[in-house]
């Protein structure tokens, strides 16, 4: 499985597209692949703010509930509630369609790793 | 980890498919090959094959067969004759469930005894704790058996590709919950007409010989896919079934758990009769089992506490993503005089409270008889 290389990820399997003091938030398509169905998705709301790390939302497949870290510290600007209507589309186009939530930046201060150390990452599991 | 886990015949076969597997009940058992919801699917519009080999197997004979099991069960044995079968539990003295379990009447003084996967030790050891006063014979043949369970519409047709014609013309005239003795294989195995997901269906006992190659048969040759654990689970969920260890254990008794049809009071002494009988009378406070429909957002999940009018009135025992109905729901047992049909109650989902709504069990219609 390769990954986007203009995107950035976390070892809790987000990715993250930054573009100056904006970002777009989702998770991987090995993620995706390691949950199976996704029967249900929870999403924070516009304006609130989320530290790197913390959990912003929980993504359930038939067997198990998942949280959703920030990969960095911001405010959210915008959530992709169609997707949350329409899951199988999620796992079809995680990278563009299957964007969760978009952020204002308040601080870089989580841990990202480019998608080659991804992919050494996901091959150790 | 995984040396200490048990395979079935099948395992190479399972790996072969790309299944994943995961531990269940000591065994590495397939939790899904396709996903969980297209194999939902399949078995309700067609046909699914799925390997239940880590099922228990114990032989009941002897002078005091029918005697010893009336005593250890709910049921009443004697209603059964040559080749049929009931479900029914194995009861606690306190009125508790050890097991549940579908019972075949062999022959005369021999039944078959199918138990669950994760209890056919405590069940054997359980058996043989009760059975000094009666003449009887207890075998554990669970090492024994592979065991598939074949089950949707087209069922019938998948079955067929294992058999001699003559055996599917004996299989033709099975009515529901009855077993034959046939042969797959070329060995001995039974087959009878039951199931656990709602649908027509057979459950084959066959030799672990004969299993690799009637499991792909069956899926070279017929419209069956292999199906996992996990759509095993969605699929009893939605027919009403119950899941030992989620829906019930050895603190619940067969009243609560909804299954007072299977206790026959009528048929003499048997562990726990009294309290179930104060329990069905009104007599002794209990709880009922009910099944819910998620009207909110989100998935209620075993253990999950639910609450009406700001108190705390039971907990959901099994509960999940239905793929044929759409929605979200389950099981929960809750103080019996809580909530009525229709009756709106909150499930907390890891800190908040949604809603739900009591509906009638099952959650989808069984087509099975």
């Amino acid at each position: 499985m390769s990954f986007p290389k203009d995107l950035k990820y976390t070892r809790e399997h987000e990715w993250i597209r930054l573009d100056g003091k904006n970002g777009i938030i989702g998770i991987t398509a090995y993620a995706l692949e390691q949950l199976g169905d996704v029967v249900h998705l929870e999403l924070p709301k516009v304006g609130e703010s989320y530290k790197a790390g913390s959990t912003f939302g929980t993504i359930e497949s038939t067997k198990t509930v998942s949280d959703l870290y920030m990969p960095l510290t911001g405010k959210i600007t915008e959530v992709n509630s169609a997707i949350a209507k329409d899951l199988e589309a999620l796992a079809a186009d995680p990278y563009k369609n299957g964007w969760l939530i978009k952020v204002a930046v308040e601080k870089e201060d989580g841990e990202l790793i480019s998608a080659g150390e991804y992919e050494s990452f996901i091959a150790e599991d | 980890m995984e040396q200490s886990l048990k395979t079935t015949a099948l395992h190479a076969l399972h790996k072969s498919l790309k299944a994943r597997l995961v531990p269940f009940g000591g065994w590495h058992m397939p939790v899904q090959y396709e996903g969980v919801i297209a194999e939902h699917r399949h078995v309700r519009q067609d046909c699914g094959v799925f390997d239940v080999s880590h099922m228990g197997e114990i032989i009941v004979s002897g002078p005091d067969a029918q005697r010893f099991l009336q005593f250890v069960t709910i049921n009443d044995v004697s209603r059964l004759a040559d080749g049929q079968g009931q479900y029914s539990a194995l009861p606690t003295a306190e009125a508790g469930f050890v097991d549940d379990l579908i019972i075949y009447r062999l022959g005369v003084e021999r039944f078959l005894l199918c138990v669950n996967a994760s209890n056919s030790d405590k069940d054997y050891a359980w058996l043989v704790s009760q059975k000094d006063s009666f003449q009887v014979t207890v075998d554990n043949q669970s090492d024994q058996w592979s065991q598939l369970a074949i089950q949707g519409p087209r069922s019938r047709a998948a079955l067929g590709v294992l058999l001699s014609a003559e055996d599917g013309a004996r299989v033709d005239r099975l009515a529901y919950m009855d077993i034959i003795a046939v042969h797959i294989g070329g060995a001995p195995a039974y087959v009878a007409r039951t199931g656990y997901t709602g649908e027509w269906g057979y459950e084959v006992y066959l030799a672990h010989a004969a299993a690799p190659d009637a499991f792909s048969q069956l899926l070279e040759q017929s419209s069956a896919k292999p199906i996992g654990l996990g759509a095993r689970d969605t699929l009893r969920l939605e027919a009403g079934y119950l899941l030992y260890g989620n829906d019930m254990d050895e603190t619940v008794s067969p009243i609560e758990a909804g299954i007072a049809w299977a206790v026959r009071f009528d048929k003499g002494d048997f562990l726990g009769r009294t309290i179930m009988e104060a329990q069905k009378l009104g007599q002794k406070p209990c709880r009922k089992m009910v099944a819910f429909l998620m009207e909110d957002e989100g998935i209620a999940r075993h253990g999950m506490e639910i609450f009406k009018d700001g108190r705390k009135i039971g907990v959901v025992t099994s509960g999940s993503f239905l793929p044929t109905l759409e929605k979200s729901g389950g099981m929960a047992l809750i103080d019996k005089d809580a909530a009525g049909l229709d009756a709106l109650i909150e499930v907390d989902i890891r800190g908040k409270r949604k809603l739900a709504k009591v509906v009638k069990r099952p959650l989808y219609s069984p087509k099975v008889k």
